[in-house]
């Protein structure tokens, strides 16, 4: 009796609920499906994992930005900076501000107090992980209520580069980041289109529309950045109706599935996420040379290609990402090869092949690419054994010189220095105070690096790290395999407003202009 | 009794004791430097270490584990080392879907199972009986992740009745119930294939008891002894198995939790891990085995309350 | 200990009596609860033509498991790759197969490592009593409050994903059920006729533990070994599953499943194929333990 009340009111329950759903996509809220568990950290200054990036970026101004949609800095456009002035020597730099910026809630107007403070936080070793890319400021000064000038120790290849909202160049307000203290990493505060509303941790970071935006008040009223670490999940609620737009898996099965969802568009964004095989040059038998070479010889660059498809990667040639300040494309080439593979392994001395080991990380995306190079080398017998580990154990092994090779994917502000710095020159070696991310301990271009730092013709600048690139090249402290272009979806109802084609923050651009069509 | 309930009680705080001091020393042999986590894959030597030494890593770890027991007592379990949180109320902000998910899973199991159960019992080794017997079975067999993906493709994606991802956080009794549809069937499915087999193996047990031969020699109708009879002692070992599965409901939750992407203790705990928020994953351990001493503390007793014939030694 | 005296003579034919009585309880026990039971020869019967497909992966199985052909990936099943290929390519069968291999091995040692000690700690705490049993049996306590599955998974993140951690994750969460199971027999034994009669004859305590209570507790722990097994493997996809399992290229079933998973809507046989995998074996082992737990689990008995 009682048992069959109760099944009667479940199926009722069942019945009833299953009518109500579907019916929930307001005009102007938009649901957007991340591929992580959760966030990391929504500090601006501190922020670096790809979904963190592309949540700030709704949230945050710079000084000037790139123009929404692009991804190169030769689309530099003022933000919160009018314009700006440079001294004959390009060492001093006068930005005149908007007077009409606004905190997000009640954090009053941003003045040139509140700009410097966010660039010397941003330059603090103790508050911001981009602290090195900013030591060439010697000076940031308020030097009116609207006016900031920025004194330069010696000439850099992008200062504007280091002021649009990425990274450290993300203006925070003075008051909020001192109110919140250690809340603020979870409640940051800028002066973007849309300001933080609420987080829950693994579920979703909700946004809402910033009234006071100077550009105006955006047209979607609320963002909800859905937590959805996998693909199928998310493709499933995007197909369902029940987000918006997805950050897509990075294979071209998945753009020719996805665009087959009636109403759907694709976007393939520049820039890549490079992924690169540094070799360990001073672990045997990696410390040979021939070795290296042969490693290089064994990995086919079409076959990756094909795996993961054209239309979603770019075959890479040189340890700089195509498309950056000071790219080359003439540096030596290690033509496919098996058998020159083979070859100079024996002549190293090892004719029945090598073992090498490789800590890796779980994440599908870069395993994926993992295991179809490891099927590779084992043509030429070379076996690589993973052991894979879990993502965060994996940044911190390959940071403690445990792996032989180490597969690292990524992109940076698209200046060959950066690249250059942070994965060859000697002073970025892990295991070191001044430790980067140089797994290879590759130390052959420190020169190159550094003077094409200071360099200030553009010309002679781009030789040093077009040299710099073909030395890491012979050596072959590294290989470098493809890079994996942005892919997002949405539904084609939402008009961002500009043709993206690309996204330094590597997410598409949702500014005041996005909008709703029905 | 009171000296019963004490001496349990006694037990629970020494397991609990021993539970904390495995828990703090294995989450730090664990790899992974939470300060690089947080600061992410370019930061510098030095910015980590200054992190290191504001969330107390650098102390001995002696010190560590005295403020950690201290806190543990005064309900100060620390802040999240992520989110910088309260770790209770990050997990008090999740219980509630896990609670209801566990309970509504159980109503749905116990529901299923009791009935299915007896049916059984009644009907020992005819066809009835074997074909309850070898589903159950087959509930048992089939892990949660995929018994979970299975209900995903029939009623969320070809069907459409129910959501893909379980937000379980609906305003609205509806939304709620929506959510919570697909991964309460999954576990209580799971439950049910228990629970069928713990109520059949009581009420055959129940069914050769001497009074219920008796009974039956007294001529009563046979429904009428199952009904006034058994149930009611059947009952009892079925009471228990909410403690005896405890740790299978648990597991499983977190499957489903993952398969459903609904927020609750079983992805808080994954997320922590993957993150190495030590604090994080204390909190969540001291929380895990709070629920099962306690649970199973109360089956205890429960079941000496239902059943006066069991003494407490 | 007051032996009664046993001349000479009387003692070889004595100590004979005692190895019949006690090697018979454990093969006795096994056969009549097989024979009581005819599911249970179906479950060993599936479980065993498993067993046997995994040892003779190398010859039947018609690829390489962990060979690549990228041109040839997600391909639905055809009479070249009967359960179709996965996202490198590789022949799914043929991963099932050595799939097998894995989830056996690591299932049969973790159960059987936390079977020996289980069951060691668990005689002894019931054999000698006192102090000993209390302080074994609340550090079994210690370990029972954990749910296995989060114990599991702490235990790999800790150690990393290898098979050797895997079988010591997994045999970690076994052994208090191990400890439980024997003690209680070990208690109730201990003060039967024979037992006290070999002590009465002078056997060393490890040799009655040994020699004579052993076998008496044997077949209900190794029914019991029988149902922790389908759990082990169980958990061993669920560890995979999640993330946790052995390392690539090595194929898992739970691992695979977690492939098919992420490939769900566009080549479903990925997950599909390793899930039946996964439910023959633990329902066999299911079926297998649960008809010799019926047979043997004395308040049954009687029954018809």
């Amino acid at each position: 009796m009682t048992t069959k009340a109760i099944l009667a009111g479940l199926t009722g329950l069942l019945v009833a609920t299953s009518l109500s759903t579907g019916a929930e996509a307001a005009g102007d809220t938009l649901n957007i499906g991340m591929g992580t568990a959760d966030a990391g950290t929504l500090d601006p200054h501190v922020a670096t994992t790809t979904p963190d990036k592309g949540l700030l970026y709704w949230m945050m101004s710079g000084l000037v930005r790139i123009e929404p949609g692009k991804a190169s800095p030769e689309f530099i456009e003022p933000d919160i900076a009018e314009s700006w002035e440079t001294s004959e020597d390009g060492l001093t730099w006068v930005f005149k501000m908007r007077e009409d910026v606004e905190c997000h809630g009640d954090y009053g107007n941003l003045d040139a107090e509140d700009v410097v403070y966010s660039l010397k936080r941003a330059a603090n070793p103790d508050t911001s992980s981009f602290a090195k890319d900013y030591t060439p400021l010697t000076s940031i000064e308020a030097t009116g209520p609207y006016e900031v000038t920025i004194t330069l120790a010696h000439a850099i290849p992008s200062l504007l580069g280091l002021l649009v909202p990425y990274h450290g160049g993300n203006i925070v307000c003075q008051d909020a980041v001192e109110a919140l203290g250690d809340d603020f990493k979870t409640n940051p505060i800028g002066t973007g289109p849309f300001m933080f509303a609420e987080y829950q941790p693994q579920q979703f970071v909700r946004l809402v529309a910033n009234p006071e935006y100077f550009r105006g008040e955006p047209a979607i009223k609320e963002i909800n950045y859905r937590y959805i670490p996998s693909d199928a999940a998310r493709d499933l609620a995007f197909q369902a109706g029940e987000i918006d737009m997805i950050y897509g898996r990075q294979d071209q099965t998945w753009v020719e599935r996805i665009s087959q969802v009636p109403g759907t568009k694709v976007a393939v964004m520049v820039p890549g996420e490079m992924s690169v095989i540094h070799l360990n040059m001073t672990m045997p038998p990696l410390d040979d040379i021939r070795v290296r070479r042969a490693i290089a010889h064994a990995i086919d660059r079409d076959t990756m290609v094909a795996f993961k498809g054209a239309d979603v990667t770019l075959p890479s040639v040189s340890v700089v990402p195509e498309g950056y300040l000071g790219y080359t494309d003439d540096v030596p080439l290690y033509e496919f090869s098996v058998e020159k593979a083979k070859e100079l392994l024996a002549e190293a001395g090892h004719p029945d092949g090598i073992t090498i080991n490789a800590i890796h990380t779980t994440l599908p995306g870069m395993l994926t690419t993992m295991e179809a190079i490891q099927a590779l080398l084992r043509e030429a017998d070379i076996n690589m054994e993973i052991q894979t580990v879990e993502h965060a154990t994996f940044h911190s092994q390959i940071r403690e010189d445990a792996s032989q090779v180490v597969h690292y994917s990524a992109a940076r502000f698209p200046v060959a220095d950066v690249y250059l710095t942070q994965f060859f020159h000697s002073d970025s070696i892990v295991g070191t105070p001044t430790a980067v991310t140089n797994f290879s301990h590759c130390a052959v271009a420190d020169e190159e690096i550094e003077a094409a730092r200071t360099e200030t013709d553009p010309e002679a600048q781009a030789a040093l790290w077009a040299t710099a690139q073909q030395k890491i090249a012979e050596e072959v402290c590294a290989v470098p395999i493809y890079q994996n272009l942005q892919l997002w979806a949405w539904k084609d109802t939402l008009d961002l407003g500009y043709e993206m084609t690309g996204s330094l923050n590597l997410s598409p651009a949702v500014t005041e202009k996005a909008h709703f069509t029905e | 009794m009171t000296a019963f309930i004490l001496k349990r009680l006694g037990f629970a705080c020494v397991t609990l004791f021993g539970v904390l001091t495995v828990v703090f020393f294995i989450v730090r042999v664990l790899p992974g430097d939470p300060a690089l986590i947080i600061l992410g894959d370019q930061a510098s030597q030095a910015s980590i270490e200054s992190l290191r030494a504001r969330l107390g890593l650098d102390q001995p770890m002696i010190v560590q584990y005295f403020e950690f027991l201290g806190g543990v007592i005064v309900g100060d379990w620390g802040n999240s080392l992520v989110s910088g949180r309260p770790v209770i109320d990050e997990v008090l902000n999740v219980l509630p879907a896990t609670i209801e998910l566990t309970l509504v899973s159980l109503v749905i199991g116990t529901v299923l199972g009791i009935p299915l159960g007896i049916w059984s019992a009644l009907r020992r080794n005819k066809f009835t009986d074997y074909v309850i017997r070898i589903t159950s079975l087959l509930g048992l067999s089939l892990p949660a992740f995929v018994s979970g993906i299975l209900l995903l493709i029939a009623f969320a994606i070809q069907l459409r009745w129910f959501p893909v991802i379980s937000s379980g956080r609906g305003t609205t009794f509806a939304d709620r119930a929506s959510d919570l549809a697909l991964p309460a069937i999954n576990l209580g499915l799971i439950m049910a294939a228990y629970i069928t087999r713990v109520a059949r193996s009581a009420m055959l047990e129940v069914l050769n008891q001497d009074y219920v031969r008796t009974a039956e020699a007294k001529g009563l109708a046979f429904a009428v002894i199952v009904w006034r009879h058994c149930l009611r002692n059947a009952l009892i070992p079925v009471v228990t198995v909410v403690g005896l599965y405890l740790g299978y409901l648990i597991g499983n939750s977190v499957l489903t939790e993952i398969v459903f992407n609904r927020p609750g203790l079983g992805k808080l705990i994954v997320g922590a891990l993957n993150q190495r928020d030590y604090t994080m994953l204390q909190g969540m351990m001291v929380i895990y085995t709070l629920i099962v001493v306690l649970v199973n503390l109360v089956t205890d007793l429960v079941y000496g309350l239902i059943d006066p014939r069991i003494k407490y030694q | 200990m007051s032996a009664p005296h046993l001349g000479p003579a009387a003692r070889p034919a004595s100590r004979l009596a005692y190895a019949r009585r006690t090697l018979s309880a454990f093969g006795t026990g096994l056969f009549k609860a097989f024979n009581a039971n005819k599911t249970s020869w179906v479950g060993l019967g599936i479980f065993l033509t498993v067993c046997l497909l995994a040892i003779l992966a190398p010859w039947i199985a018609p690829y390489d498991p962990i060979d690549q052909s990228i041109l040839f990936r997600l391909k639905p099943p055809s009479e070249a790759h009967w359960f179709g290929t996965d996202y490198y390519g590789r022949d799914t069968l043929s991963r099932i197969l050595y799939g097998a291999q894995i989830s056996l091995t690591i299932g049969l040692l973790a159960i059987g490592l936390a079977l020996v000690v289980g069951t060691t700690i668990g005689m002894i705490a019931g054999y000698y009593g006192g102090a000993l049993d209390v302080i074994l049996m609340q550090i079994m306590d210690v370990l029972l409050a954990f749910p296995s599955l989060i114990l599991g998974l702490f235990i790999v993140a800790m150690l990393g994903p290898s098979i050797e951690n895997l079988i010591v994750a997994i045999s970690v969460t076994a052994i208090p059920q191990f400890a439980r199971i024997a003690r209680a027999p070990t208690i109730a034994v201990k003060e039967r006729e024979f037992v006290e009669a070999g002590r009465a004859l002078g056997f060393s305590n490890r040799r009655l533990l040994a020699g004579h209570i052993l076998p008496n507790i044997l077949p209900e722990v190794m029914v019991m070994g029988s149902l922790y097994l389908a759990t082990a493997i169980r958990v061993e996809a669920s560890l995979a599953f999640i993330g946790l399992g052995v390392s690539p290229p090595t194929p898992t079933w739970g691992g695979m499943i977690r492939e098919g998973f992420e490939n769900i809507l566009d080549s479903f046989w990925l997950a599909v194929f390793p899930s039946i995998a996964i439910l023959i074996v633990v329902f066999s082992l299911n079926l297998l333990g649960d008809g010799l737990r019926d047979a043997i689990d004395p308040r049954l008995k009687g029954e018809e």
